[in-house]
């Protein structure tokens, strides 16, 4: 009886309740394995048996951290007071071995997850091939059960063993803290893709509970839920009919419903975020920030590295870095700057690892047209403003324009947050023709008449309903201002008289009760990253 | 501090003071593009090789950290 | 000494919080039971406008309910008052806040629950949502902020809305469903029950003995939601709680369905002919027990008599 659908839900709060409950009430020794019950409890409770993968993962991971260290154990110890020749000879060879584990850690992993993931995608895309060349072949479609967060785990697990493989930490022994990070209940469904070296320690450790601590963890996820059941909740009709039937839709709704789905996709996840950041948080454990007010970005390169952080500093220590670095690419990098510069030179093998990067992070959205595009359109968006920014500095140069004024960086903040939005339709609208469609619509078929005839209020959001996310946004803006000018806002709230305090909690509580879209009439939107 | 290496980087981003920043990769101040370019020419301007281990951000963060970066691998070489 | 003092301070955030939900939850308040009082289930709910104990049978469930029943055609054929305590969609633990609300005011002799709700799956979320919503409603009509004006605020609540057809929702159209009676085909096979559907119709059977109702399983004809292991199911049930049941989808010589002519939607729901057929012989059933008296000539009740002549006006052919 006992099942999760998200984060929002009264059993994941139940859990969450016990689980706080016997935290505080039991020693430090004891507090590790509340964790991971908990942990294991929330993970059965969403994929039932499905379980065993992530205990597989985890077991093979632990195993493979150890091999990889007995490899370079016993490197070390052979080495030891052998000539400089000799040593590089041995070291070679034992690099090769290790590059053997490494390979076969990735099939393993990577293949698990591939296999899971996108067999049937890739078997429907064979069989569309296979009709085109009008072969009467065909291969099965696979329908598989996947397991919540094996896209994040899978790249948790994925970095443990890189990092092992560098020597940037010793592989761990200990297998209950290693299961303890692969699978700590807050971040297992969406993220943060956490680092070993960032929350192993912190959580084998179960630091006791703080007053000060609880106090801020809850602060953070009654924000959280308010960005997730106001805002991200109330655009949900909208989204579900722009994008359902967009060929009814002129083009100044289908920018609404761009512009609206970008806005839901950020009050969701960052919401999400905040709950899962803010629960660590009550345990004392702090997890990486997956968000920095990514709508204040310059340029969409900023923008990545403001939005989903983990997974873009995942990509380029595991990806862009790997293969830019990579024997044949250094090579490449020399040769270029050579014949071109030192500014256009790395541009061909950065070209290459950035497409690597957005290749690959498009496909691990999910197994689709869409999302490759997605991936596609970033690159050469990035791309593109790499090789035009020296072109750029010298036009501004030259008509005077202050590069760094505020009005020159509004605007480029408005450029960046349209070329977002269209990006994120493409990503939402399943069919990438369709996708191609509501975007020549925006442009050929704008006008403002749904506004003047009273259509707007038709299709999913009464007046009231557009008031409140207008007024929401204006909350998370001048919050978002705060932030960027380095306030902590929930400490300065921490910080003040009882009184205020329960002024400020009553009112968001409040706020949240009377304005979240719940119940008769809406339809709770499924927290969007769990499914990738 | 090697002169060598501050004109290399000041080749690469002539607007950041990289004697006394101490935040190049925290603040964006190098972007991945630039990381490859300045691989690239420390490797050739002091013939080292800069595995992929090293690129990290407490290698990069500032000139200092370079130079320790550079000196460590051309002793270990 | 901090603990205490903490412990202290968590306690007053409870109550302060539990005293602002209640508050709201005053001013959230329906002050009316209409629809434009931004009452949840206005139809279903206008029971609570009818007279005090004037209310013979009740009938509970989905939209099954609310498209075969017509408690009007039941009154003018028996002169037995019913409502049709209906909402689209229904799950048991609506249905008891139904029968809980209806049991404040009225008291039916026989309590008549259509079986399609039996089988909607509903979660430990739905039941603590509503048990919430019923101490707090703030949840269940925050969303009233939208059409509230300040001077409802602080009128106390007094419900005088009824629906014109008690409960029953007319439907006219007409979609042939594609399968025929072949729906029913004989098994031995049981359709098992969820515990916590069957833990909440035992409430329910417990609720209408404590107020002496007769409390009786339904089936309403129904190509889509019907089919013989779900009727193995609701008997075994039936048999378990000592209840009567009665399925119309076995009865075809009693209540001859025309699938062709009689369901709105492909044999989903009745539409105004099947609801006929149906409510003709419930009719005739509520006679046969015996419980009820015929009220048609009592002048207490002369606003029935009002309104069926109203509702057959906008009937297709009159009754």
């Amino acid at each position: 009886m006992f099942s999760i659908a998200t984060y929002f839900s009264v059993e994941a709060l139940l859990l969450l309740l016990v689980t706080v409950a016997l935290y505080v009430c039991l020693p430090q020794k004891a507090r590790r394995y509340v964790l991971l019950i908990s942990s294991y409890v929330f993970f059965f409770s969403i994929s039932g048996k499905l379980l065993v993968f992530l205990l597989f993962s985890t077991l093979s991971v632990h195993h493979i951290g150890l091999w990889l260290s007995d490899v370079q154990n016993e490197c070390s110890i052979r080495t030891k007071g052998l000539e400089r020749e000799e040593r590089k000879a041995l070291n070679a060879e034992y690099n090769k071995k290790q590059r053997k584990i490494m390979a076969f850690a990735c099939i393993l992993h990577i293949g698990l997850l591939l296999l899971l993931k996108y067999t049937p995608f890739f078997s429907q895309n064979i069989n569309a091939l296979f009709g085109l060349l009008g072969l009467q072949l065909r291969i099965p479609v696979p329908k598989f059960l996947i397991p919540i967060g094996i896209s994040f785990y899978t790249l948790q697990a994925v970095a443990y063993l890189f990092d092992v493989y560098r020597k940037k930490i010793p592989a761990d022994r200990n297998l209950l803290r290693l299961a303890l990070f692969m699978s700590f209940f807050p971040q297992i469904m969406e993220g943060p893709i956490c680092r070993y070296s960032d929350t192993a320690e912190a959580l084998y450790e179960a630091p006791k509970m703080h007053y000060g601590n609880f106090v801020l963890g809850s602060q953070r996820m009654l924000f959280g839920l308010m960005k997730k059941l106001v805002i991200a909740d109330r655009l949900n009709l909208l989204i579900q009919n722009v994008y359902g039937e967009p060929n009814k839709y002129d083009g100044f709704v289908i920018a609404l419903g761009a512009v609206g789905y970008t806005f839901q996709l950020y009050a969701d996840f960052s919401g999400t975020m905040d709950l899962v950041i803010g629960t660590a948080q009550m345990f004392g454990i702090k997890l990486p920030e997956n968000f920095k007010r990514p709508f204040f970005s310059a340029t969409i390169s900023e923008f990545w590295k403001r939005w989903h952080i983990t997974l873009g500093t995942w990509f380029k220590d595991y990806i862009f870095f790997p293969v830019s670095m990579s024997k044949p690419m250094k090579k490449l990098t020399t040769k270029a700057r050579k014949k071109l510069g030192n500014r256009y030179g790395p541009l061909i093998a950065g070209s290459v690892s950035l497409f690597c990067v957005w290749f690959c992070n498009g496909l691990w959205h999910g197994a689709g047209w869409n999302y490759i595009f997605f991936g596609m359109y970033h690159f050469v968006l990035i791309l593109s403003g790499n090789i035009i920014e020296p072109v750029v500095i010298k036009i501004t140069q030259k008509l005077k324009i202050n590069r760094s004024a505020f009005p020159y960086r509004c605007v480029q903040i408005v450029r960046t947050f349209i070329l977002v939005c269209f990006g994120e339709m493409f990503f939402r609208q399943e069919s990438l023709k369709q996708g191609f469609k509501m975007f020549g619509k925006i442009f050929t078929d704008f006008t403002f008449k749904t506004l003047k005839d009273g259509l707007l209020f038709e299709f999913g959001m009464d007046r009231q309903d557009y008031l409140i996310i207008i007024v929401s946004a204006v909350l998370l803006f001048i919050i978002g201002i705060l932030q960027e000018k380095g306030i902590e806002i929930r400490a300065s709230i921490a910080k003040r008289n009882i009184a205020v305090q329960f002024a400020v909690y009553y009112a968001l509580i409040l706020f949240i009760v009377v304005f979240g879209a719940y119940g008769a009439g809406y339809v709770p939107l499924d927290p969007i990253y769990a499914g990738f | 501090m090697d002169e060598r290496l501050l004109e290399i980087l000041e080749d690469i981003n002539p607007e950041v003071d990289f004697e006394s920043c101490t935040t190049l990769i925290d603040d964006h101040l190098l972007d991945s593009l630039s990381i490859i370019s300045l691989v690239a020419e420390i490797e050739e301007e002091f013939d080292i090789t800069i595995p992929t281990v090293e690129i990290i951000p407490e290698n990069f963060n500032s000139a200092e950290k370079l130079w320790e970066m550079i000196t460590r691998l051309s002793e270990e070489d | 000494m901090i603990y205490i003092k903490r412990i202290f301070v968590f306690i007053m955030f409870i109550l302060g919080l539990a005293g602002l939900l209640v508050g709201s939850s005053y001013i959230f308040l329906p002050k009316s039971n209409g629809l434009n009082s931004g009452m949840e289930e206005f139809k279903a709910n206008g029971i609570l406008g009818e007279k005090e104990n004037s209310i013979d049978v009740l009938f509970l469930g989905d939209s099954e309910i609310y498209c075969s029943v017509i408690p009007l055609q039941i009154w003018q054929s028996s002169g037995y008052t019913s409502y049709v305590c209906g909402t689209s969609g229904q799950t048991l633990d609506y249905t008891e806040v139904m029968l809980k609300r209806t049991f404040e005011k009225q008291s039916p002799k026989i309590v008549v629950m259509e079986t399609n709700a039996i089988y909607r799956k509903f979660t430990v979320k739905n039941v603590i949502f509503t048990k919430v919503s019923d101490y707090f409603s703030v949840f269940r009509y925050h969303n009233r902020w939208k059409t509230m004006s300040i001077d409802e605020i602080n009128k106390p609540a007094e419900y005088t809305f009824t629906d014109e057809s008690k409960g029953y929702r007319l439907k006219t159209g007409i979609k042939p469903a594609v399968k025929d009676n072949s729906y029913m085909s004989p098994t031995d096979k049981i359709l098992p029950i969820e515990k916590i559907n069957r833990q909440s119709v035992e409430r329910i059977k417990k609720l209408c003995d404590e107020n002496g109702a007769k409390l009786i399983f339904f089936s309403t004809p129904s190509t889509k939601n019907w089919n013989y292991m779900r009727h193995n199911g609701i008997e075994a049930l039936a048999k378990e709680l000592k209840c009567e049941y009665i399925d119309l989808n076995l009865l075809t010589k009693e209540v001859p369905v025309d699938w062709k002519n009689d369901t709105v939607d492909k044999g989903d729901h009745m539409n105004y002919f099947g609801a006929k057929k149906v409510t003709s012989y419930l009719s005739e059933y509520l006679e046969n027990t015996g419980l009820l008296a015929d009220k048609r000539n009592d002048s207490d009740y002369k606003t029935w008599n009002e309104a069926a002549e109203e509702f057959n006006k906008n009937c297709p052919n009159k009754i």
